[in-house]
């Protein structure tokens, strides 16, 4: 069953992480857009910042989890290795108390965004400035609720299945940490 | 316990877990949630703030540096930018002794004006410059040393990962913070190239290199004008675009990054060096370090909220009121600070647990905000080249591969002399902040 299961969630961050991906080069061709259209054309692009804020919700959000499937989350490890070498009981201990404690914020984060986000998809919440651009807000209350959970079930899968969930073939950036 | 206790221990406790490695984000968040609880015993307002911090935060504009720099400077650095320079940099420092290091010094400092981030500097120049130096029989820790030491210009000189972290914690503006790092990043580049002159002169065993004087690179064809035309054109074209944009209040920051990654893009398209593969990479990297480094500080400013709750800028600047400390005992005490933390953190996270607690006391003295972010910059990015966490040396001895026999201390031994003459140009800057503030 695990198998499985670990295949399933490390597949949804990776599915995340493409849709992060896209936002990156939209926000770079958005902002263009704007620079060309406002000094060539002298017309421009009024939703510019909003388009902007909107798609850094989704890079950090839609990405979180595939950082942490990959074990990139920023750490300073020098104990853990230290320990690795002397006491691998011990080490692996740490890494499992380690990702229950970041597993439990992650489920903090994702009950305290829940409310947030049925009461923005209720009341059809709009940011922006009204007649010139508005965006919904339960998209980005939507994608972090989301993100926030994946990256819970990711860390408490990290506790059962041990820190080192090699990764399969054919998964990109495996490394256990980016300080290697 | 009083506030002022609970967010003391807060602080001891976030340092302790980060270094028992606890990821730094969780570290922060964690501990600040449960201290604002007990604080005000709510825990509806703890989870509030917590909420608050982690949708807001994130939709700050000027974020939007993050990801696009990350991009310009990844595709650079695959568009084969940082070799172009250094290959230039070697034609000109090649008759002087320790030359390949002073090229690589020269050729850091311009490609950092196209990176954001010291890890692309420390793993492009690995693969180009330490090969080349061992060829010439140089030592190898100096080899590495070099470029360990001259990666950190990648950090200072803009467009900077850190230097716009600073400017969200001390709300300054990320143009003009750019425009500050110019100076210093020069300045040590400098630095670093005179210290390498003088190990030839006087310790001319750590360099090696082959002996014989004059010209080391006699196998070598000097470059023609063309040559150095179509390897330095496309680099300076990019530095102008993005860093006159900002000078010039054309552009802001974000859309400078925006348009920097175009002419990125194209530069390495028509030069033929952009694989769909590699696109792809530099794509899927920009997420991972943007989510990285922005839910860093997200928590960071769940951090900072809990700080000010407990007051503790407020006692830490009485504090040292009482005892009368001079601006430059302050001073002292911030980088001694920074050096402490530098051994086992990341630069960013020094930079958010110690901006927060220190900029309450250095705003009354009436310093330039801007100056002390340059200063806090320098003094945190020295962790990088010490032990036992070197990011910069970790990075260089990844990208070396295994069967080098160059080892990990080989690393930070030749680093050392580099992250004295960091620390001497942190003194200076200290003294005399026109050298950062003076072009605004």
């Amino acid at each position: 069953m695990w198998p499985v299961l670990r295949r399933a969630l490390h597949g949804a961050a990776m599915g995340a992480n493409a849709i992060g991906t896209l936002m990156v080069l939209v926000l770079v061709l958005v902002i263009t857009f704007d620079v060309i259209a406002r000094s060539v054309f002298n017309a421009p692009f009024l939703g510019a910042v909003e388009v902007v804020q909107f798609s850094l919700v989704f890079i950090v959000f839609a990405q979180l989890p595939d950082v942490v499937r990959a074990g990139r989350l920023t750490r300073s490890d020098g104990l853990l290795i230290l320990l690795g070498g002397r006491a691998p009981r011990l080490q692996r201990c740490l890494h499992r108390c380690i990702d229950t404690l970041a597993g439990a914020l992650m489920a903090v984060i994702a009950i305290a965004i829940w409310p947030e986000f049925i009461a923005a998809y209720q009341a059809d919440d709009y940011f922006g400035t009204p007649g010139i651009f508005t965006a919904p807000w339960w998209p980005l209350k939507g994608v972090i609720f989301v993100s926030a959970c994946l990256c819970a079930a990711l860390f408490a899968l990290r506790v059962v299945l041990g820190p080192d969930m090699a990764p399969t073939p054919g998964e990109p950036g495996g490394q256990e940490s980016e300080h290697r | 316990m009083s506030p002022l206790e609970l967010g003391i221990a807060s602080v001891v406790a976030i340092v302790v877990l980060i270094y028992i490695g606890l990821y730094i984000p969780a570290a922060l968040a964690v501990v600040s949630f449960l201290s604002i609880w007990l604080m005000r015993d709510n825990f509806e307002l703890a989870l509030n703030l917590l909420k608050i911090a982690i949708s807001d935060n994130v939709m700050e504009y000027t974020f939007a540096t993050v990801p696009l720099f990350t991009f310009m400077g990844l595709v650079a650095s695959k568009a084969g930018l940082g070799a172009d320079i250094y290959a230039v940099m070697n034609d000109v420092f090649k008759r002087v002794r320790g030359g390949i290091g002073m090229a690589t010094v020269g050729a850091n400092a311009v490609f950092a004006a196209v990176t954001g981030s010291s890890i692309a500097s420390a793993s492009v120049f690995t693969r180009v410059a330490v090969p080349e130096m061992l060829r010439f029989d140089y030592n190898p820790r100096f080899a590495v040393g070099v470029v360990a030491g001259s990666s950190v210009l990648g950090m200072i000189i803009p467009p900077s990962a850190m230097l716009i972290i600073y400017s969200f914690v001390a709300e300054q503006s990320v143009g003009q913070m750019f425009l500050a790092g110019i100076g210093p990043g020069l300045l040590l580049a400098l630095a670093y190239i005179t210290a390498i002159f003088f190990m030839g002169r006087f310790t001319p065993r750590f360099i090696g290199g082959r002996i014989g004087g004059g010209c080391m690179h006699d196998d070598q064809q000097p470059l023609s004008g063309a040559q150095i035309m179509a390897r330095t054109t496309p680099t300076l074209a990019l530095i102008v675009t993005v860093l006159g944009g900002i000078y010039t209040g054309w552009m802001t920051p974000v859309e400078a990054g925006a348009i920097g990654s175009i002419v990125a893009l194209l530069i390495a398209v028509l030069r033929r060096r952009l694989t769909w593969p590699a696109f792809k990479e530099a794509l899927l990297e920009t997420g991972h370090i943007t989510a990285s480094i922005l839910f860093l500080i997200t928590a960071a400013s769940i951090y900072s909220r809990m700080l000010g709750l407990a007051d503790l800028p407020g006692v830490l600047a009485a504090l040292l009121h009482n005892y009368q400390l001079e601006f430059l005992g302050v001073m002292l005490i911030y980088v001694v600070l920074m050096l402490f933390l530098g051994t086992l953190l990341d630069t960013a996270s020094i930079i958010l647990i110690v901006v927060p607690l220190f900029l309450p006391i250095i705003e009354p003295m009436g310093s330039s905000l801007v100056w002390f972010g340059i200063v806090t910059v320098i003094g945190a990015e020295i962790g990088l080249l010490t032990p036992p966490l070197g990011i910069s040396c970790f990075v260089i001895k990844s990208s070396l591969g295994e069967d080098c026999g160059i080892s990990l201390k080989d690393v930070f031994l030749g680093a050392l002399p580099f992250a004295f003459v960091m620390l001497l140009v942190l003194v200076v800057l200290i003294r005399w902040p026109a050298i950062s503030i003076g072009i605004l």
